[in-house]
């Protein structure tokens, strides 16, 4: 079973290109397929997990291409950690379908929504398997297309689109690094492929700077897919595309592509301090800080979209202080969990047609099921014992504890600050008094599609947390490892979310405090908190503004001195024999032909800007050329 | 120097070669210009047959004198029916303003001395092999059995291109008749 | 009995040059593409020359100047293909007029 692994990617695919020029024909516009395919690929996925469980992996690889005694081979690979990923992605992704059915009925992209969802999945998997950092940046950027595509969905609406082309280049900025790095260490390596990579690290083949510099470089694609600080900033606004979409691109596996990277990557990562460090510090900064904006956000998705960005700080600061296994399972029970809480928003937003919590309230009475779950759902986020993210969240609290203690104190700021936003946002949406009658008169719990996928992963957030022990033998580093039971965390732990829970019971359920006094005596912070630290402002302002300005810059350049080069050589010759004779005309003739001369030039110069001429173009091209040839000539 | 008839035929042949190219490029009448092309095209056939290719000189015969010069002399006959009947013909139809000029005629003059002249230095300063490894008889065979084996993809590829590039083309020069109808 | 490699080499050179020259000199399209075709026999040469006189490279030389040729005949039907769109839309094929590429 093991070795037909690298089917499961197949089958999305060829579910992606049969809807994309069959779906019009085929019942559903094609989402049977896209569902059909991801069932069997999540089947496959679980013999795959069995087989490896017992024992077994599997690998296969195909020349691509070969330079001298180079031979690039792409291959596949699956081990524990590949094996565990595989069914996480396979599960959500196919809630995720069946809860589209009904959340997407109707939408005008049904069909394209659908091929883009399998596109995903094939992508996701493909990243998840592939034994090279070459094939892996390949689905790497493919993933990162698809939620261009999902994010801008409903791309009628400006902002969406602005929102879909911030997440497309934020990313984009730390994969231009991340790929400098894989570079830097195929140089040094001679190689893609992660394991001999980690071979030739520990054999001391690559110079301790390149090994720091590429580790954190390729650690730079990994802050701008999983959405660090300070790279965050596309994430929340990618909440504009669909919520199931959300759920899992945004929330459950493509965010988490970053933090399965470094985990990869491991053998990387772990021998260079310096790398370690500062992936240690950037995911505890980001888990604190993203949580803190999660505490004022309105939005209940763009809630869950800071808590998203927190949590994955929590994952990356986990391997960061060398908690391999802890990341890992803290990665499976956040794809449950957060996938639960993005799909039961989407089931609220279904009834309610709006995102805005401060227009929700009482729903509970009125979506029972999807309350439920979501009460699971929050709790596990929260880390309530026995919910799957208490035992999660607290390997890696264990674990930072033993490695840097300052790490573990951000991360516990961070876990209070968690506990309360959560406690926030369930209370807002589902208890108090209702605040928007209409929305609450006419809201009724979806389908039997919505609510089966809802059960489903409410069951496994709230029981994946047991399975750390088989999990811990299947996913580990070097040896297997597991976090001794603390008693000082488990005490710390439960005390801030027990405090986090109270402190928003208290403002918001029992109103002990006035909010709004509560606002004005912290205004500057709050408003800190409401402007996202002012960093999109800063951003926008640098880099917006600026690559405006530049363009604008360099369009003038292009337009006066490129083509100034060209006609201005001409007007020199022909002002200077055109001057000389005016010259003998006499100095004031000369002088006023010469003024008038020198505007008539003026304007043609700026006349025929930008020719548009391809031979001019193919001019400066070749004439590039044979400065080149020369410099080599003269070189060599 | 011995007398070596395959080297005075070279010459011979590159010699024509270079002219008709030349008269390519300054021809007054389009026309022309197209059957000096010609011209070079079965010179270089002659040029390839001298260097022991002789499966290519004959796919350059067929290819481009027979098919690519016939196709470029109807795109003439097709497109510029005023230049063919040698009205307004004008062998650099330069505009009488010196930056044009400049840019039409020196400029790449100037380019295309600077790279002839660099590929001249270049070559003579390699120490190229003076015989010829020889190429051991029957090329044809030898093209085939590299066509079919090593290099089977993209002889695949090559034959989609030229059928891409055959609908592509009758895909552009029908559509807009089509609409020219409707409008 | 033999030629010198640098023959077909400068020979290869001159006649690029003058295809290049005609590429970038003419206003009329169907100049401009008779230049390049110059350029690519030029390149033909080249790979001739090579696959003659060095060792083991004369499947490989042969083989792509034939490819050159597919690939030539391909361009010359889309190019004339636009050309043709061109006269019928504009009735001129002068290049200098034609600046869609201006912004």
């Amino acid at each position: 079973m093991v070795e037909l692994a690298w089917l499961i990617p197949l089958l999305p695919l060829v579910a992606a290109v049969v809807i994309a020029f069959l779906g019009k024909r085929l019942p559903g516009q094609g989402d049977r397929i896209g569902i059909a395919a991801i069932s069997m690929a999540f089947v496959l996925s679980v013999g795959v997990l069995v087989g490896v469980m017992n024992g077994g992996t599997a690998a296969g690889s195909v020349t691509w291409a070969i330079h001298g005694d180079l031979v690039l081979r792409m291959g596949w690979e699956v081990g524990g950690i590949g094996a565990v990923m595989l069914v996480v992605v396979t599960l959500v992704s196919l809630m995720v379908h069946v809860f589209s059915l009904e959340y997407m009925k109707g939408d005008v992209r049904y069909q394209r929504y659908y091929g883009v969802l399998s596109l995903f999945t094939f992508s996701m998997l493909g990243l998840v398997l592939a034994d090279n950092l070459l094939l892996l940046f390949i689905f790497w950027e493919l993933v990162g297309l698809c939620s261009f595509l999902l994010i801008g969905h409903w791309y009628e609406d400006l902002d969406n689109v602005r929102a879909a082309n911030k997440a497309f280049l934020t990313t984009r900025v730390g994969d231009v690094g991340m790929f400098i790095g894989i570079m830097l260490l195929f140089s040094q390596a001679g190689s893609f492929r992660f394991d001999e990579i980690a071979a030739a690290v520990a054999a001391g083949d690559v110079a301790g700077w390149a090994l720091a510099a590429g580790a954190i470089l390729l650690f730079a694609g990994a802050v701008g897919k999983s959405a660090q600080f300070p790279l965050h900033v596309w994430l929340p606004d990618a909440m504009a595309g669909p919520t199931p979409a959300s759920a899992l691109i945004h929330a459950a596996t493509m965010v988490a592509a970053g933090v399965y990277l470094v985990a990869r990557a491991f053998g990387i990562f772990e021998p260079s301090d310096a790398a370690m460090s500062v992936v240690a510090w950037i995911g505890a900064i980001t888990a604190l800080f993203a949580a803190t904006i999660g505490v004022v956000m309105e939005d209940i998705k763009r809630v869950l979209a800071y808590s998203t960005i927190s949590q994955l700080g929590f994952m990356v600061a986990a391997l960061g202080v060398g908690g391999y296994t802890a990341a890992m399972f803290h990665l499976m029970t956040h794809a449950f969990f957060k996938a639960l809480l993005f799909l039961a928003s989407g089931s609220v937003i279904h009834a309610t047609g709006t995102q805005n919590m401060h227009e929700m309230g009482g729903l509970f009475k009125k979506l029972p099921i999807t309350g439920w779950t979501w009460l699971i759902g929050a709790g596990a986020l929260i880390g309530i014992p026995p919910l799957s993210g208490f035992f999660s969240k607290e390997e890696i609290l264990i674990d930072a504890y033993a490695a840097n203690p300052a790490i573990f104190w951000v991360l516990v700021a961070a876990a209070a600050l968690t506990a309360f936003y959560t406690t926030r946002a369930t209370y807002l949406t589902f208890f108090g008094a209702p605040r928007d009658r209409a929305a609450y008169e006419k809201a009724h719990e979806g389908g039997m599609v919505m609510t089966y996928p809802l059960i489903i992963l409410g069951a496994l957030a709230a029981v994946t947390g047991f399975l750390a022990g088989p999990f811990a033998d299947l996913v580990y580093y070097g040896h297997p490892h597991r976090a001794e039971f603390n008693t000082f965390v488990f005490g710390v732990a439960t005390v801030v979310w027990v405090a986090g829970v109270l402190l928003a019971l208290a403002i918001y359920k029992f109103n002990l405090v006035s909010r709004r006094r509560l606002i004005q005596a912290f205004y500057p912070i709050w408003m800190l908190l409401k402007r996202r630290y002012y960093i999109d402002d800063l951003y926008n302002l640098v880099f917006v503004r600026g690559t405006i300005g530049l363009a604008m810059v360099m369009a003038w350049i292009d337009r006066t001195i490129v083509d100034g080069i060209v006609n201005g050589v001409a007007w020199a010759t022909r002002k200077l024999s055109g001057f000389i004779g005016e010259f003998d005309l006499g100095v004031v003739d000369g002088a006023v032909n010469g003024i008038a001369g020198a505007f008539v030039v003026g304007s043609r110069l700026f006349r025929r800007v930008q020719t548009g001429l391809f031979q001019s173009y193919a001019l400066v091209l070749f004439l590039g050329l044979v400065a080149g040839l020369v410099i080599l000539v003269i070189g060599g | 120097m011995d007398f070596d008839p395959t080297r005075v035929a070279f010459i011979v042949v590159s010699a024509i070669a270079v002219v008709s190219a030349f008269r390519v490029v300054t021809a007054a009448k389009i026309m022309h210009a197209a059957l000096w092309l010609g011209l070079t095209f079965l010179m270089l056939a002659g040029v390839f047959l001298l260097m022991g290719a002789e499966f290519l000189a004959a796919a350059q015969v067929l290819i481009y004198v027979g098919a690519i010069t016939t196709i470029i002399l109807f795109g003439i006959m097709l497109s510029e029916a005023a230049e063919v009947r040698g009205r307004g013909a004008a062998p650099l139809p330069v505009r009488r303003d010196d930056a044009s000029l400049f840019r039409r005629i020196v400029l790449p003059a100037l380019a295309v001395l600077a790279f002839v002249g660099v590929m001249v230095v270049v070559y003579s300063q390699v120490s190229w092999p003076d015989a010829p490894a020889g190429l051991g008889g029957d090329t044809v065979r030898m093209i085939g059995r590299a066509l079919f084996t090593d290099f089977i993809i993209p002889f695949e590829l090559a034959a989609v291109l030229l059928l891409i590039a055959l609908i592509g083309a009758i895909v552009i020069a029908v559509r807009d008749n089509g609409r020219r109808e409707q409008g | 009995m033999s030629i010198p490699l640098s023959y077909p080499l400068m020979l290869a050179a001159a006649l690029f040059g003058i295809g290049l020259y005609g590429a970038l000199s003419q206003r009329n399209a169907i100049r401009i593409l008779m230049g390049i075709e110059l350029m690519l026999n030029a390149v033909n040469i080249n790979l001739v020359a090579f696959a003659y006189y060095l060792e083991g490279a004369a499947a490989a030389g042969q083989v792509f100047a034939l490819f050159i040729m597919t690939v030539s005949a391909a361009e010359v039907a889309l190019a004339l293909a636009i050309i043709l769109l061109l006269a019928k839309r504009e009735k001129h094929i002068d290049i200098e007029q034609v600046n869609l590429l201006r912004w």
